[in-house]
């Protein structure tokens, strides 16, 4: 069918630029393209799933409803970016929400840092004065510098969603900016 | 895609409280509304009391940088706001709803919301998803394209907390947040209250009691001016005895406060 | 901090595979690699949903079903047009009916000046206090419904009032033009004087208040040129044609006496 090869061909951009003129096939292409991605990344930064179903619907209502505004400014990393800071940030409210009551279900630590021998080749794409910070790196400070650096989490975001108080994320920032100095020199 | 952290923003923070307001003293008009109020509020939800004209608004827009104080020192953020202070890094922290807040008729919710989300300089990218999520906290999606004119107090009411907190502000200045309100509205108010609260700093001036034993983490009571009484919620009600007026034990403090005030101020 | 991204390399599918399922722990450096190249990478996300656990795609199949429910059952999304958010942001909606009094003010001069033409030159005199009504009006408490939440945001100041005096320039200046033209008075000895009272207007305006000055300026320039010109049936020396060169260094000078006293207009509340 034309419609759905004009669908397949058709960039997440230009997708949500259809979903901002109410084209509920556009929005299904958008959610089968990118659900599994969210799904992967979400999923590594909270242990509870009913939370990151939740997040992850509240994600894809707001796209619906937003996509209009979205349409007509150019955000940087597009519309993919986008979804993801949306999810970011319901991420943080449901955490915020569950702050309240009891723990945050936060994500164990990640133990290891360096490849394994057959993913060698796989660590440049991140940058040699990157990997060898995350080397150096206590696991706290790595968990911070991920949520700010790569999720793009502010220092109270980050201290909601990791359920250690701001001071503390900042310091182990600056630990971590260190680091990367050192590296870069 | 990755984002640049700043030093800035993880440089460790050198102020112990966010609202911070030493011998304030704020004119309203000609009169002496808020005279030598010492405040410390941090993170939580403080609610404030205190009968009419005992300077809540007034200290309200001094707070929100409105109004320049008379006299006195007031601290936001760290940074001194009376004086020639550069108001624009402190301003973009804050939040705030006047209690009789105007708006223009023909914006709909999301353009209101929008026009104040770029008069607090938040990134352009980011506007649409900021107003989205306001919007969404307040539970006006329904009618997040409905011009303003068309809808009910509560409604504006809703529409006017989700700009002063669609900036994700660190210090949140509500002035009758719930006038409108019908009580199931009010108890959604409360549970939004509560997630600011986590971590934020928000002052809430309300006439109602209840609100403010509910939600408050803290109370602040004022009385012409000058701070009554700070506590806990629990604290307020231990004020109160049986012989005070008022139909609830949180009443009864309240009006035990206020009475020994006005005893102590020899009137 | 910027990652090396080399578009034409892709991660192994056995690593997608493994960063598909939450079980697997995957070591810190491949995870960073892995999550920044899917986000540009359409290609690896498709191979991503393909290597979905099961449980994850039972959870994606109840979030479906779920957004099937809510889409139904809210608003559809609404085409934003683009104008609309430059509209909002220079327009004040409150400025339409001073700014239409103004009009009217000009054209009644022109007919005045048409059926009347023993009068000095009503469109001259009128020029410089033509914008006036409109910058004292454009950010004021009283007729600014928005005023008290504008003031407290970090766009509140000289900006911000300037963009509003343009929006009101924008009005005034093609209409002082066209009156100009009708009635033959040099476009010069229109514009320029009604540029230096708005500067004028604000430069005051910062000490003053913008109200105050603007009323202040007016009253002052009907009371010393325009009711002696129409008297005496005299255009005044100022408005001569000569004087373009004065008028153009009065406004700069006061543009920049506005300029340096910028802070002031962060708190108009202190004067409005």
């Amino acid at each position: 069918m034309i419609v759905k090869r004009s669908l397949d061909a058709a960039a997440e951009d230009e997708l949500v630029r259809r979903i901002a003129a109410a084209d509920r096939p556009a929005f299904d292409e958008l959610y089968r393209r990118t659900s599994p991605w969210l799904l992967a990344r979400l999923r590594r930064r909270c242990a509870d799933d009913d939370l990151v179903a939740d997040v992850m619907q509240e994600t894809y209502l707001a796209v619906w409803r937003a996509a209009g505004s979205f349409a007509g400014s150019a955000a940087a990393g597009g519309a993919v970016g986008w979804l993801w800071t949306i999810a970011a940030h319901r991420l943080v409210d449901a955490f915020r929400r569950r702050a309240r009551q009891s723990q945050v279900p936060a994500v164990p630590l990640v133990e290891t840092v360096a490849p394994a021998a057959e993913d060698e080749v796989m660590a440049g794409r991140v940058g040699q004065e990157l990997e060898h910070a995350l080397l150096v790196l206590p696991p706290e400070a790595r968990q911070v510098l991920r949520a700010m650096v790569l999720d793009g989490f502010s220092v109270r975001e980050t201290s909601l969603l990791l359920g250690v108080p701001e001071n503390t994320v900042k310091s182990r920032a600056r630990r971590a900016r260190i680091a990367l100095r050192e590296a870069l020199s | 895609m990755m984002r640049t952290v700043s030093a800035a923003e993880t440089a460790p923070t050198t102020y112990p409280w966010a609202v911070h307001a030493e011998g304030l003293k704020v004119r309203a008009g000609r009169h002496l509304a808020v005279d030598g109020l010492d405040l410390t509020l941090g993170t939580g939800v403080h609610g404030l009391l205190g009968p009419n004209g005992a300077g809540k608004t007034t200290l309200m827009r001094a707070l929100a940088t409105v109004v320049r104080p008379a006299g006195g020192r007031l601290t936001l953020l760290g940074e001194s706001v009376d004086g020639r202070a550069d108001l624009r890094r402190v301003r973009r922290g804050l939040g705030y709803l006047p209690q009789q807040f105007g708006f223009y008729p023909r914006f709909t919710v999301r353009e209101f919301v929008e026009y104040l989300a770029w008069l607090k300089e938040l990134p352009k990218p980011a506007i649409p998803g900021a107003v989205q999520r306001a919007i969404d906290r307040v539970g006006l999606t329904a009618k997040a394209d409905a011009r303003m004119k068309t809808l009910s107090g509560g409604m504006l009411r809703r529409a006017g907390i989700a700009q002063a907190i669609v900036n994700d502000p660190a210090v949140l200045l509500l002035d009758e947040p719930t006038v409108g309100l019908d009580p199931e509205q009010r108890l959604d108010f409360r549970e939004l209250l509560r997630d600011l609260g986590v971590d934020s700093c928000v002052l809430v001036s309300t006439h109602l009691v209840e609100d403010v034993v509910a939600a408050c983490t803290d109370v602040v009571l004022i009385n012409e001016g000058r701070l009554v009484h700070q506590g806990t919620p629990d604290d307020l009600v231990a004020q109160g005895g049986a012989g005070d007026a008022g139909d609830s034990p949180a009443e009864r403090g309240y009006s035990a406060l206020l009475r020994r005030h006005r005893a102590e101020a020899g009137r | 901090m910027t990652a090396e991204h080399n578009a034409s390399s892709h991660p192994s599918p056995a690593v997608i595979a493994r960063y598909a399922d939450r079980e697997v722990e995957l070591d810190e450096v491949t995870v960073w690699s892995v999550e920044v190249h899917l986000e540009d990478c359409a290609t690896c996300r498709a191979r991503l949903a393909g290597s979905t656990t099961p449980d994850g795609g039972a959870l994606l199949a109840r979030v479906a079903a779920g957004l099937d429910r809510d889409l139904g059952a809210g608003p559809a999304p609404v085409r934003r047009r683009r104008w609309s958010r430059v509209r909002n942001r220079w327009l004040a909606g409150h400025l339409v009916p001073w700014l239409t009094m103004t009009l009217a003010v000009l054209a009644v001069a022109v007919l005045l000046q048409a059926a009347q033409p023993g009068l000095p030159s009503l469109v001259a005199l009128l020029a410089p206090v033509a914008p006036l009504p409109g910058v004292a009006i454009a950010w004021s408490r009283r007729h600014d419904p928005a005023w008290e939440l504008i003031a407290g945001t970090p766009a509140a100041g000289l900006a911000m009032l300037l963009r509003r005096t343009a929006a009101v320039l924008a009005v005034v200046v093609p209409a002082l033009a066209l009156a100009s033209n009708r009635t033959g008075v040099s476009l010069a000895l229109a514009l320029l004087p009604c540029l230096a009272f708005t500067a004028a207007t604000i430069a005051l305006g910062a000490f003053v208040g913008v109200r105050h000055a603007a009323i202040g300026l007016g009253a002052a320039w009907g009371l010393a040129v325009v009711v002696p010109a129409v008297a005496t049936a005299h255009l005044p020396v100022v408005l001569q044609p000569g004087s373009s060169g004065g008028w153009v260094a009065l406004t700069l000078a006061l543009a920049v006496v506005a300029a340096s006293r910028a802070d002031r207009f962060r708190r108009l509340s202190s004067h409005d």
